[in-house]
Parts: structure tokens; C-alpha cells; sequence
């Protein structure tokens, strides 16, 4: 082989080598840069349990188009009565969102009795049962939405201004499937806190809630 | 033959060093495994793609929630241009929906912000620097406590049947898509009530500390005019009757 070809050859390897240096550089940057970008912060168990959140918040907000459109419908028609009807509908359904009328439904009664526990922690147990689906909540005789202050003071936590006294009875009414699942992590984890004498909760068929927050018009915020 | 020896001398230096580099690539592409375990990153990608796709829907649904309540405000409020009883019935739902959240506001208040501080040498406090969903649930009720009107959070508004969740370092509100560090939280109501309050060095104990710890910074300003928009998310209740 002359010494011409000789060095040929060697381009060609030394230009298949760099070639392939490149292209699993390449790769390597590429694939580094895809799971930066796909997982930032993120992990794949993080990611489940948003899908599965991301799932039930969907089903929710079908349910609401489903109703908004017959809600619609109903103004649409034309008829005085119907458009009535749908207004003290949405009326009462307001009411009782806002906390302003007794209610009734399933769900679950827990009682919580401890000493030391804090204004945080009824107002973790709340959003807890709020995020397990609770429609409507009461402590202690007292009607509980989001917005109604739950404080710590020196004679303990107040719902409203008003002194709640353990043991605490939450009384949550909706899905009680899921607010049971609620309910069962929430007693585990309040059994392993020192503070808590005794939790228990039921599942109820028929949860009656009189208590009621009352309106309170508004001082500062306008309609925009 | 000088100058060919210097040339195949050369060419060799040049082999050794490409081999070298390819030694270097391979072994860290070995060490990170990052070609090899291509399923790994197909799932990873599967999952953040069906994130992505469900986030997508979830924006086109309130997209479509907010147009369809648009959508029936103006049906009452022609119907309501009728009928003096059904006037009066459009005028309660109306106060009953902006007091539920379904109504943008605007009005005197705050603005608070809160951002993700450092990350600790302690493995324990490993998320303790990044704002979660407790400080934006404390936040928000020490508002309402101090006079708040009405709230957002991000752009997502308040409701009495709101909740909080999430992981570290994320804030899902109601039904909503993730949020992540800056947080602002938007207040409306007795601006000098929430200001002295949001002041107060004893407010907000888990946040202070964690500012001092992981300089996680909570910063807010009074404003003479601010503004939270409507929730166009779901409020349903099936399971609640009237007792």
C-alpha cells in the first residue's frame, strides 16, 4: 500500500472516529438537556399525583360546564318563570356555598381532643376536609368557609371571634368516601401527636349543619 | 522521510487524542446514564407530556367556565330589565356571587410576595426554602383575619370553598394548575389593618423563620387600588341539601 493511501485511510478513520465523537456528544447533550427540561424540580411520584389531581380538578370543572350550560338553557328560554326558578336556584346554591343557610348531607364527624393544639392546626384539619371534597363545614356549633377567621388568642383558637373549646367536632359534609380517606390519614397522624388525647371520626348518612356565618357586605372592594 | 514520519506522527497524536476524547464522552455518558436507560426518559417524558396535555385542558375549560358565567350575567341581566321580581332576584344572586368570588374586584389593599430563598447544607430541611402551599394557606387566612375583602393568589381567586395542596415548592388552589415561587397574593380590603399587620415581626412565625433560615423573602406593599379577578373555576356542592 503506498504510503498515499496509507494516510488516506488514517483520514478516514481519524474523520469516522471525530464523527462519532459527535454524534454521542450530541446525543449526551441533547438527552441532559430533554431531562432538565422535563423534570425540573419534578419528580416522576410528584408528577403522578399531579396527574392524578390534574384529573379529579377536569372531572370538576366538566361537571360545572355541564351545569353552567343548562343553567343557560334555562335563561335562554325566555320564560319568566324558568328564568326565576334558575335565579333562586343559583340563589340558594350561593347561600349555601357562602356558608348563610343550614345544610344537610353525608359525610363525616370527627372529634379531636387535645390541649396545646393551635389555631394552624384546626386550620390544617379544615383544609384538609376542604380539599377531601367538604362542601360544608362546622366546629363546634360554629359554620366554617374560607375567609372566616380561625385565630389563636390567649383564651385559644377562635372560629369567628368566638372561643372553639376541645374537643373539637368537625362535621364535614360531602363526598364521604373521599372524606372518610381524609379523615382515617388525618386520625393516624394526629394519634402520633403528643398534644392529641384521643381522635375518632364516623362516616354519617345524614350530617345536619344549623350553624351559620353571617353576610357581611363590603367596605373597601367594588365590582370591576 | 522526515517530513512523512513527522506527518504519520502527527496523525497518531491526533488518533490518541480523539480515543481520548471518545474515552471521556463515553464514560460519562455510562456514569449519567442517560443513553441507555432511553425508557426511563420515555416515561419521564410521557408523564410531563400528560401534565401538559391535562394543564392544556384544564386552561381551556375555565377559559370556557368564565365565557359561559359572562355568558348567563348578561342573559339575567336582560331578563332582569322585565320583571321587578326577577330584577330584585338578579340583584341578590349578583351580591351572593361577589361575595362567593365569581366577580372580579378591585379596591384598596395589599400585595404580598413570597419567593423561594436558598437551599440548606441540612438534608432534613431539604424543601424548607421553597414556598409551599402551608405559607400561601396561612397567608391567606392571616389576611382574611386582618381585614381582607377578597383574595388572589397568582391570579386565582379565593372562594369559601378553597383549599390548599401541593408538594414542595408547589400551590395548587382549588381545581387550578400548579403554581410555583413568585407567589403574590393579592388583597383587597383595609389596607392600614394588613400592612400593620403583614409588619408585625411576631405575624407569620413559620415564614420569619424560614426568611431568617433560607432568606425565603416575604416582601408586600400597601396599594390605593388593586385589583383580583373572577374564580373560573368549578363551586360545586352535590351532596349539600338545604336542612
Amino acid at each position: 500500500m503506498s504510503s498515499r493511501r496509507r494516510a488516506r485511510a488514517t483520514g478516514i478513520s481519524v474523520w469516522i472516529i471525530a464523527l462519532l465523537v459527535a454524534l454521542v456528544a450530541t446525543i449526551q447533550i441533547r438527552s441532559e438537556v430533554e431531562v432538565t427540561r422535563a423534570l425540573v424540580g419534578v419528580d416522576p411520584t410528584s408528577l403522578a399525583f399531579l396527574i392524578d389531581d390534574l384529573h379529579r380538578a377536569n372531572d370538576s370543572l366538566d361537571a360545572e360546564k355541564t351545569d353552567l350550560n343548562q343553567r343557560r338553557a334555562g335563561l335562554q328560554s325566555g320564560e319568566t318563570t324558568t328564568i326565576d326558578q334558575v335565579l333562586t336556584d343559583e340563589s340558594n346554591r350561593m347561600r349555601a356555598i357562602e356558608g348563610q343557610v343550614p345544610v344537610q348531607g353525608p359525610g363525616v364527624v370527627m372529634v379531636i381532643d387535645a390541649t396545646g393544639l393551635t389555631a394552624l392546626d384546626l386550620q390544617d384539619a379544615l383544609n384538609n376536609m376542604t380539599a377531601g371534597g367538604a362542601e360544608a363545614i362546622d366546629v363546634n356549633n360554629r359554620r366554617v368557609v374560607t375567609g372566616v377567621p380561625v385565630a389563636q388568642t390567649g383564651g385559644g383558637v377562635t372560629v369567628d371571634g368566638v372561643i372553639v373549646t376541645p374537643p373539637w367536632t368537625i362535621s364535614a359534609i360531602g363526598d364521604a368516601n373521599r372524606l372518610a380517606e381524609v379523615a382515617d390519614l388525618m386520625t393516624h397522624q394526629l394519634r402520633a401527636d403528643r398534644r392529641v388525647r384521643q381522635v375518632s371520626y364516623r362516616v354519617d348518612a345524614n350530617i345536619v349543619i344549623r350553624s351559620v356565618v353571617s353576610a357581611k357586605p363590603f367596605v373597601y372592594a367594588i365590582a370591576s | 522521510m522526515q517530513p512523512v514520519r513527522h506527518g504519520k506522527l502527527a496523525g497518531l497524536g491526533l488518533l490518541a487524542l480523539v480515543a481520548l476524547a471518545t474515552g471521556f464522552v463515553l464514560a460519562g455518558q455510562l456514569r449519567a446514564q442517560l443513553l441507555t436507560p432511553s425508557n426511563q426518559l420515555a416515561r419521564y417524558q410521557a408523564l410531563v407530556r400528560s401534565v401538559q396535555d391535562l394543564e392544556a385542558t384544564n386552561a381551556e375549560d375555565r377559559r370556557q367556565i368564565a365565557a359561559l358565567r359572562t355568558q348567563i350575567a348578561a342573559l339575567e341581566a336582560n331578563a332582569a330589565a322585565r320583571s321587578a321580581e326577577t330584577q330584585a332576584l338578579q340583584g341578590q344572586v349578583a351580591d351572593l356571587r361577589a361575595h362567593a368570588g365569581l366577580v372580579a374586584m378591585h379596591g384598596p389593599g395589599v400585595e404580598v410576595q413570597l419567593r423561594n430563598g436558598v437551599a440548606g447544607p441540612n438534608a432534613a430541611s431539604a424543601t424548607s426554602y421553597l414556598v409551599n402551599f402551608q405559607d400561601v394557606q396561612d397567608l391567606v387566612n392571616f389576611l382574611f383575619g386582618n381585614g381582607a375583602e377578597a383574595i388572589a393568589v397568582s391570579g386565582r381567586r379565593i372562594t369559601p370553598l378553597s383549599s390548599f395542596s401541593g408538594s414542595a415548592g408547589q400551590v395548587v388552589i382549588d381545581q387550578g394548575p400548579p403554581l410555583s415561587s413568585p407567589v403574590t397574593v393579592d388583597a383587597i380590603g383595609d389596607r392600614n389593618r394588613m400592612s400593620d399587620a403583614l409588619a408585625d415581626p411576631f405575624a407569620l412565625p413559620d415564614l420569619r423563620e424560614r426568611e431568617v433560615q433560607f432568606q425565603l423573602q416575604v416582601t408586600f406593599r400597601g396599594v390605593p387600588d388593586t385589583a383580583v379577578p373572577a374564580y373560573d373555576s368549578s363551586l360545586q356542592i352535590p351532596h349539600v341539601q338545604p336542612a
